[in-house]
């Protein structure tokens, strides 16, 4: 077993830890102290990013639990990427929401990316489980922070969900274990040395695809993360999903499911986006589809498409976060996030517009931006593949793309028709992360090579050049004839207003008929709760009657007896006595 | 936001009528150079995947009728999904 200060040791190195000292620390802080939580904040963010490049390659905090090694800190070239973005992004969250004196968010909004950093980072499978439950427990409460009846309710729902993607987790490991022999956190596989399934496998792949959002399991997103604030939705967007993503492509690289699944990943949210009259919960449609691009990368399991999956996911947490910016500074500015009551907030917030402009020509994937320079990787390997559908699939869901994302959020916030409101440019910390995450967007995208040296395989992305001439205009036809579509769809009036509603989706089954379900079964547990009661109180009442009646006052048990009775018992006894000793 | 001494909005400048077709005028350059261009040797893969790559203006004409689709079919999603604002505020 592990000494205390062995385990100790392995806790301090970890980057992860300094962050989750760091938002407890910032806990602490006393309300009267509130402005210089988030600054204490950053220092903490700072120390562990000098902490992960300090270490570089490597395992470290190797324990021993039950007798079994355990590597709670695994830097590799696939978790460093994941590692790196997650602390620009959440520097850029911290920044972004500078003025919050909000303390259960401004700690969660900490210890939720340190978790989510700490899972990514572990190497064996206790690990990972414990900061997954981490992850699911501090992000509650940037669910919660509103503090209405329905964000509690929202956060609860997420919290079940959350924790069952854990015990699933737990029971994988466990699996695992009981197959392999070995905490390790490695390739898991879906199948065994037969090629049958394994129940280990498909455990693990739903607690994952619970977090990644997979079809038919993804509608948590949508239903917790747009009831956030305006700051804490952003913070979401970031980090579930993409420990997910980074769990699915160490442990199922390859899976011929995974492109399935991510392909439907990648179409069905756009439709749901085009209906969705809530900004933020079309960006919420837009992180499934993005995810269902990096799961497509993951399951063709070449280094290539590999390389494409995490580097998309390192650039989408870029160009994603700073439309969820955007969206919450016009939120923050107008207490709306719906198309109906946006619209015209060009004229008074010109540089949320601009840099709301970069980040979706990012997610959109134009030539120049952070997105060209990954997607391309993805696509191209259905194409190595010779997967034609696929392909065409992806490239479907690239104009689906540009029309909820690159289109949708800038022009139904800044453009379309004029809502009459004319707020404030955002706050000079807000623009300033935009401002940030724009420029990486643009630098990423024009110069691609260091991010490239961070994917997993360099090597197999020495050859790739995203800037072919023929590549370029691919995607320039792509992308200028959909945007041609949208300007003819517009002045024909084809293209359907914005109208108030809400969208039934997966979570309906649990929200209303699951709902009524549980209420039905509470009122009958009642109802069999309440007759056991009524049969057990009375025939307790009648034996209490009975015992009252021979033990009572008036009882047959409960008369005096006279002397002249005892007398003559004794004489009987005495009697019977004297027979039986004459007989004897 | 900038008003007219007579008390009318003054237009902004994205609804203009000017910036509109010069936006429009662009847009229609700009995708017709690349539709063009996709015909020319220099813009094709060499090694292309699929046939369909051949088609000089295969990805435009797919850009177009994707987009096109998305719109024109997915808004009927909302006929089948579509409920009132308050719609789960009533039953939680």
């Amino acid at each position: 077993m592990t000494s205390a200060s062995s385990f100790i040791t392995a806790l301090a190195v970890n980057p992860a830890v300094i962050m989750t000292v760091g938002a407890v620390l910032g806990a602490l802080i006393p309300n009267g102290f509130a402005a210089i939580r988030r600054p204490l904040m950053m220092i903490f963010v700072a120390m562990s990013a000098f902490q992960l490049n300090r270490l570089g390659l490597g395992e470290f905090g190797a324990l021993s639990i039950f007798g079994e090694p355990v590597t709670m800190l695994r830097i590799d070239p696939l978790s460093r990427i994941f590692a790196v973005v997650f602390h620009i992004a959440t520097a850029l969250n911290l920044l972004y929401a500078w003025r919050s004196r909000d303390r259960a968010q401004d700690f969660a909004s900490l210890a939720y990316p340190a978790a989510a950093l700490g899972g990514v980072l572990a190497g064996d499978l206790i690990t990972l489980f414990v900061w997954w439950e981490i992850a699911a427990i501090t992000s509650v409460f940037l669910v919660w922070a509103p503090g209405t009846r329905a964000t509690f309710v929202a956060g609860m729902r997420y919290l079940t969900i959350q924790v069952l993607s854990g015990v699933l987790l737990l029971a994988g490991v466990v699996l695992v274990y009981r197959e392999t022999g070995s905490f390790a956190f490695g390739e898991i596989g879906l199948r065994d040395a037969q090629g049958a399934m394994k129940a280990s496998g498909l455990v693990m792949l739903t607690a994952f695809g619970i977090k990644a959002a997979f079809p038919l399991l993804h509608n948590w997103v949508q239903d917790a993360y747009p009831k956030a604030s305006f700051s804490g939705t952003i913070v979401l967007s970031v980090f579930t999903t993409k420990l997910a993503v980074a769990s699915i492509a160490r442990a199922f690289p390859g899976e011929p499911e995974l492109i399935l699944i991510g392909a439907v990943m990648t179409i069905f949210p756009i439709f749901f986006a085009l209906i969705e009259n809530d900004l933020k919960k079309v960006l919420c449609y837009s992180i499934n589809n993005q995810v269902g691009f990096m799961v497509v990368g993951v399951g063709f399991g070449t280094a290539a498409s590999i390389n494409g999956a995490v580097g998309y996911a390192f650039t989408n947490i870029i160009f994603e976060s700073l439309l969820f910016m955007a969206v919450g500074a016009a939120v923050y500015r107008t207490g709306t996030s719906k198309a109906t009551e946006l619209g015209g907030l060009y004229r008074t917030m010109p540089l949320t517009m601009a840099f709301a402009i970069v980040g979706a020509m990012s997610i959109s994937a134009f030539p120049g931006f952070a997105g060209f320079v990954t997607k391309g990787l993805i696509i191209d390997a259905a194409g190595e593949a010779n997967h034609f559908l696929i392909w065409l699939v992806l490239l479907f869901a690239s104009a689906g793309v540009l029309e909820h994302a690159g289109i949708k959020i800038p022009y139904f916030t800044f453009f379309a028709h004029d809502s009459g409101k004319g707020p404030k440019e955002a706050p000079p910390e807000m623009l300033l992360a935009m401002g940030i995450s724009a420029f990486l967007c643009i630098a990423i995208g024009v110069r691609p090579e260091p991010l490239y040296a961070l994917m997993p395989y360099p090597e197999a992305v020495a050859d790739y050049h995203p800037y072919a001439p023929y590549h370029v205009i691919e995607q320039l036809q792509l992308l200028l004839w959909a945007v041609l579509a949208f300007a003819a769809l517009i002045l024909l009036k084809w293209y359907p207003a914005e109208v108030p509603s809400t969208n039934l989706d997966t979570d309906w089954f649990y929200r209303v008929p699951g709902r009524g379900l549980l209420g039905w079964a509470v009122a009958a547990v009642r109802a069999v709760w309440r007759l056991a009661w009524r049969l057990f109180s009375t025939r307790t009442q009648e034996i209490m009657d009975r015992i009252y009646a021979v033990h009572g006052p008036e009882g047959a048990l409960a008369r005096s007896w006279p002397t002249g009775f005892m007398a003559l018992a004794t004489a009987v006894i005495l009697g019977l006595a004297l027979i039986i000793a004459f007989a004897a | 936001m900038a008003e007219h001494p007579d008390g009318e909005q003054k237009p902004g400048w994205a609804d203009t009528k000017a910036f509109r077709n010069a936006f429009l005028g662009v847009l229609a350059v700009a995708a017709l150079a690349a539709a063009i261009a996709g015909f020319l040797p220099q813009f094709q893969k060499e090694h292309p995947h699929f046939s369909v790559e051949h088609m000089g203006a295969f990805f435009a004409v797919y850009g177009f009728v994707a987009f096109s689709f998305i719109v024109l079919a997915g808004q009927h999603l909302r006929k089948l999904v579509g409920r009132k604002e308050d719609y789960y505020d009533e039953r939680e």
